[in-house]
């Protein structure tokens, strides 16, 4: 036989703990999910549509088109 | 214009569809934040064998997720509202266009100066010339000048059409007998390809439209070219 008695076990509040545990975390996941989307994605689109508009030169863009020859109204 | 494994939208060529572009990154990124918690809770659900076997109300997590999707819906509602009037905005455009909808072709009208009109029909696959786009190829494109608002009129002289251009973010029913104006502006030269989007008989999917935005000063020499 054993000589000492066993800690009482956690015997109440075992699925609140759970909850409590489980609600931070989904929490911290689904912000943290949205967040990398808006910064890796969302954020880094404006960032490249700014950054080809800032020196952008469409006349530039269109006598290249016209040289590879693929309007019909410009030879 | 679309490419193969294309996930996401055609790059913008309007002010307008880079709005929309925004918009929809921020409405996914709303998706994906629910998405991933309703997952989340989900999988904690399933993976414990522990049960609350005595519920009888829940008022404070009630209150919570009913407040929280009616916040959520605003932040949603309100960047919409937004774009929805930017595109109705007084843009003062510089030509108007008239485009029909016909079975199985698009047809076009220049009249503000001269009477210009021409029909658009696709290049069938056994005329395409190597480099070609099977499928989008028309004979008369339409030439635009970029850089400039010009103002779309679309109607069709049969069933229901639909002129559809992705990147400059513009999809308008070509309904018989009514007439529907759409705003086009690109900031870009180039080439630009749409498709009817509107069930329109047996070759509805061969009636693409192109768009061909040049400098102003190309515009006017092509149009007193096809008068």
């Amino acid at each position: 036989m054993s000589s000492g008695a066993l800690a009482k076990p956690q015997m109440r509040g075992l699925l609140a703990r759970r909850l409590r545990i489980h609600m931070v975390g989904a929490f911290i996941l689904s912000i943290g999910a949205g967040a990398y989307y808006k910064f890796a994605v969302g954020d880094q689109r404006k960032k490249a549509y700014a950054d080809f508009y800032r020196n952008y030169d469409s006349m530039k863009d269109f006598e290249e088109m016209r040289k590879a020859g693929i309007f019909q109204s410009a030879k | 214009m679309a490419y193969p494994s294309q996930l996401g939208f055609q790059d913008a060529s309007s002010p307008i569809m880079e709005e929309l572009l925004y918009f929809h990154d921020h409405a996914l990124m709303i998706v994906f934040l629910i998405s991933s918690l309703v997952l989340y809770v989900i999988l904690a659900m399933l993976s414990t064998k522990l049960m609350h076997t005595n519920t009888m109300d829940a008022q404070v997590i009630e209150t919570i997720w009913t407040i929280l999707p009616a916040v959520i819906l605003v932040l949603i509602a309100l960047p919409s509202l937004r774009i929805l009037y930017m595109m109705d905005e007084i843009n003062n455009p510089t030509i108007t266009v008239k485009t029909l909808g016909h079975q199985w072709y698009w047809s076009y009208e220049y009249t503000d100066y001269e009477d210009l009109m021409f029909d658009s029909y696709m290049i069938p696959s056994e005329e395409l010339k190597p480099g070609d786009l099977r499928l989008l190829e028309v004979d008369n494109r339409v030439v635009l000048p970029m850089e400039l608002t010009i103002r779309m009129l679309i109607s069709s002289e049969d069933v229901l059409h639909s002129w559809a251009m992705p990147s400059l973010g513009l999809k308008t029913d070509a309904i018989p007998g009514r007439l529907n104006q759409a705003t086009l502006s690109s900031t870009r030269p180039g080439l630009f390809y749409g498709q009817c989007s509107e069930i329109c008989g047996s070759n509805h999917s061969f009636m693409p439209i192109i768009l061909e935005m040049v400098p102003l000063k190309i515009f006017e020499s092509w149009s007193s070219s096809m008068v």
